[in-house]
């Protein structure tokens, strides 16, 4: 481990000084200090609307601060937007990716700094040769000629670090890079940041994901509600402390007790599905989920989960089998009938599923519940009771806001999806099917969103959770039933196996 | 009779290919220009006046291309840097270009709606020998003017543009990814305007074929809403060159088609809808044939 005060010659690459800035009352950036040194992996560390995207936005040139100002070498500057910073080698990859669809890898890599002969026509061998050289530096082997929108995400996410070293850059800022990424995926990540360190670069890791920032960073900030309140070597940071300093308390992990499970919510038997390809996804496929019972599936993405989810909710088409809700048949159903019958669904894509994030947060609350006569009588909205219920409503789930009609867009990632849980849960679902329930939400959260379940799961709720995060799933699942091409591969109770086992079976082993 | 049909199907095709070609890299670029049919009119009436005046079909062409081209750019900037919706305002000029085109007849030349001028210039035709003699071949290559040459040959070069050049890259990045494009230091605004403006170029010079390569008059509704034909082309042909060449193509033969068969007892009016009518019906047919394949190989 390299400190600042054993390397006093070390210079500061990028860095922060005073940065404040305000939005209308709010104090986004309040004073925000931290200097990343040449050549280490510097990460910020924050919860949802901690001030981090502020941040990002001013260290890109997309927003100025009111006061304070960036540290360039070790010198106060200022950009004048992204294409700026990115020509003073201050590149950043997003948290959606900026690469552009239709173009291939190639392309993408090359764009705006394409090699060219004299007729305005791009050299392929030359950007080839460039290409295949940076490949060789981050240890990958990439087919250039794929479209982007046909290359998976840990791919593109490969091409704009990629791009990044093309254009020259040598500070690179990643905004919650491994959101996306599998455990795996994560790992060859952090291997290839360290590399670029190694060689020189400054890398600046904004993540709220703990032990990913303990894997790869030198020196960690962390900030809360637009303060720096600590900024530390990695030395003498653990999860713990980390995890205290981001929310200013000490969180209990939740401890769900043992419970009874009741009568049967949901049957799945003899089900078949397509996945959205046409291939065979699910044959045969049984599942059943009891009232008062929390039952995880876990496996490695695409193996079945997405077409169980579709096949339950009935946002997609089946091939046979049968799936009866309380002991009704519903696969022949449409999405409102069976939501009218006591299905609820927390989608894993909350930007394009879960909200309609341009309207007004009280309008998201009482979508699916619209058609109730407290809120609606005879085709017409009732303002005020809807108003009050929704009122009540977010109270009840804690959702940070100005008001409720602000739209939903404007909440920092935890609070929209605690709106998103709040309209699910409302009216008392026979069950809920959640999806990736707290994706991209900061510990606090996510301590918030998994007592909401296992609270209705006390209430006699059914809960089919999906999660790619087997530490939820293992402490909130009564059952994890392991899913290895579209069949169940074990099934393990809760207590009775560690994550090594689950893991196991994730890949397709059985079970002892 | 067949050749006779074949010559005037090319003819048809020129105008509709060249503003497909316009409004397809417009697309690319990001903007859909529904404006196309505007641009087409003004090439057109400057084209003839223009030939009329100098005598030079060139000449006649640049200025059709010019008046087209700054259409454009006036449509481009309104999207661009005021942010306008880019259908209001493309329908915008629609309406608006033809008003100042009927106003301009009237009050320039006192006529209403057709403007006949003495010394047009018209696009020469080539005539390749011995190949003029082969039956439909000849149809095919022979007798047709420069600007129908021009726009066949634009095809493989769009092509070629767009997947090879250093502005083709951009032009489709900052169309696809316009925000992605800025963080890279491109500029989006400024190479849509180019596009529009590349649009309004090609379609003024659509419009000149019709006026000064067709009739040798000008007409208000001599673009007969072929603008609209070649935004199908481009949509069907899904930005690709080829395939929305073939489309214009359909138009051209329908268009040709229409005219044999008009003065044969059936009502002009209806006669003349056929073209038009006939690329809804092919085209519908050829996407639901391409639903069904889709279907049948997954």
């Amino acid at each position: 481990m390299q400190l600042a005060e054993t390397t006093p010659d070390r210079t500061v690459r990028l860095g922060a000084q005073g940065v404040t800035r305000r939005f209308g009352p709010v104090l986004a950036n309040d004073a925000i200090d931290f200097r990343a040194l040449r050549g280490t992996v510097h990460a910020i560390v924050g919860g949802n609307g901690a001030g981090k995207s502020t941040l990002m936005r001013i260290l890109q040139g997309v927003d100025r601060p009111d006061s304070g100002v960036i540290l360039l070498d070790g010198a106060p500057a200022i950009f004048a937007g992204p294409a700026d910073a990115f020509a003073r080698g201050v590149g950043m990859v997003h948290q959606e990716f900026m690469l552009a669809p239709g173009l291939t890898l190639l392309e993408n890599l090359v764009l705006a700094a394409e090699p060219v002969d004299g007729f305005g026509r791009i050299d392929r061998t030359a950007a080839l040769a460039k290409a295949r050289a940076l490949e060789a530096l981050a240890g990958v082997s990439l087919d250039w000629d794929t479209p982007v929108e046909n290359a998976p995400v840990h791919v593109r996410q490969i091409v704009e670090i990629l791009r990044l070293l093309y254009r020259g850059a040598d500070v690179l800022i990643l905004d919650e890079p491994t959101a996306v990424l599998a455990p795996a995926q994560v790992r060859e990540l952090i291997a290839l940041l360290r590399k670029l360190r190694d060689e020189g670069r400054t890398i600046l890791f904004i993540s709220h994901k703990l032990d990913e920032v303990l894997a790869v960073a030198d020196e960690i900030t962390v900030i809360r509600n637009g303060r720096v309140v600590a900024s530390l070597p990695r030395s003498s940071a653990s999860r713990d402390s980390l995890a205290e300093m981001m929310i200013g308390e000490v969180l209990a992990r939740p401890q769900p007790r043992a419970a009874a499970a009741g009568a049967p919510m949901l049957q799945v038997t003899g089900l078949s599905a397509r996945d959205l390809r046409g291939h065979a996804a699910l044959t045969k496929f049984d599942l059943t989920v009891r009232a008062g019972e929390i039952v995880g599936i876990a496996g490695v993405a695409g193996n079945g989960q997405d077409e169980i989810v579709a096949a339950a909710t009935g946002l997609g088409r089946i091939d046979a089998g049968s799936i009866r809700l309380d002991g009704i048949e519903i696969a022949g159903l449409t999405l409102a009938q069976r939501r009218s019958l006591g299905l609820a669904y927390l989608s894993p894509d909350r930007a394009a599923e879960g909200l309609c994030l341009a309207a007004p947060i009280a309008e998201n609350a009482i979508a699916g519940h619209h058609r109730k006569p407290e809120l609606c009588s005879h085709g017409v909205l009732r303002r005020k009771a809807i108003a009050r219920h929704v009122a009540a409503l977010l109270d009840r789930y804690s959702v940070k806001r100005a008001s409720d009609r602000q739209p939903a867009g404007s909440l920092s990632g935890g609070n929209q999806q605690r709106v998103a849980v709040a309209r699910e849960l409302d009216g008392e679902p026979k069950l809920l099917v959640a999806c990736q329930p707290t994706r991209g939400v900061d510990i606090r959260g996510i301590d918030f969103i998994h007592r909401c379940l296992i609270d209705y799961r006390d209430r006699g709720g059914a809960v089919l959770l999906v999660s790619e995060e087997l530490e939820e799933l293992v402490t909130l699942s009564d059952r994890i039933v392991v899913v290895y091409g579209g069949r169940i591969t074990g099934e393990v109770a809760r207590g009775t196996a560690g994550l090594e086992e689950i893991g196991r079976l994730m890949l397709g082993g059985k079970a002892a | 009779m067949i050749d006779n049909i074949i010559h005037a199907a090319v003819v048809m095709t020129t105008p509709v290919l060249l503003a497909a070609l316009g409004g397809l890299i417009n697309r690319v670029g990001g903007i859909v220009n529904i404006g196309l049919d505007s641009m087409m009119l003004a090439g057109a009436l400057f084209g003839l006046i223009v030939a009329s005046m100098t005598g030079s079909w060139p000449v006649a062409l640049l200025a059709a291309a010019a008046a087209g081209g700054v259409v454009g750019l006036a449509m481009s900037l309104a999207v661009t840097r005021l942010q306008a919706n880019e259908i209001i305002v493309g329908l915008g000029f629609l309406v608006a270009v033809a008003g100042l085109v009927r106003f301009f007849l009237s009050a320039a030349y006192g006529s209403s709606g057709t403007l006949s001028l003495p010394d047009v210039a018209r696009l020469p035709r080539i005539d390749i020998p011995l190949v003029a003699d082969i039956p439909v071949l000849g149809a095919i290559l022979s007798g047709h003017d420069p600007l129908t040459w021009a726009a066949w040959a634009m095809v493989p070069v769009t092509v070629w543009f767009l997947a090879r050049t250093r502005l083709g890259l951009r032009l489709r990045a900052v169309g696809a990814a316009p925000q992605a494009a800025r963080a890279l230091g491109l500029n989006p605004l400024m190479l849509r305007d180019l596009s529009t403006v590349y649009a309004g170029i090609m379609s003024g010079l659509a419009g000149a074929s019709l006026s000064i390569g067709v009739v040798g008059i000008f007409n208000e509704g001599i673009t007969a809403g072929r603008g609209f034909i070649a935004l199908a082309a481009f949509y069907f042909g899904r930005n690709r060159p080829w395939a929305t060449a073939a489309c214009a193509l359909l138009f051209g033969f329908f268009d040709a088609f229409q005219i044999r068969m008009q003065g044969r007892g059936v009502p002009a009016e209806l006669v003349q809808t056929l073209p038009y009518l006939m690329v809804i019906v092919v085209l519908t047919a050829v996407a639901l044939a391409g639903r069904r394949a889709k279907a049948r190989r997954a």
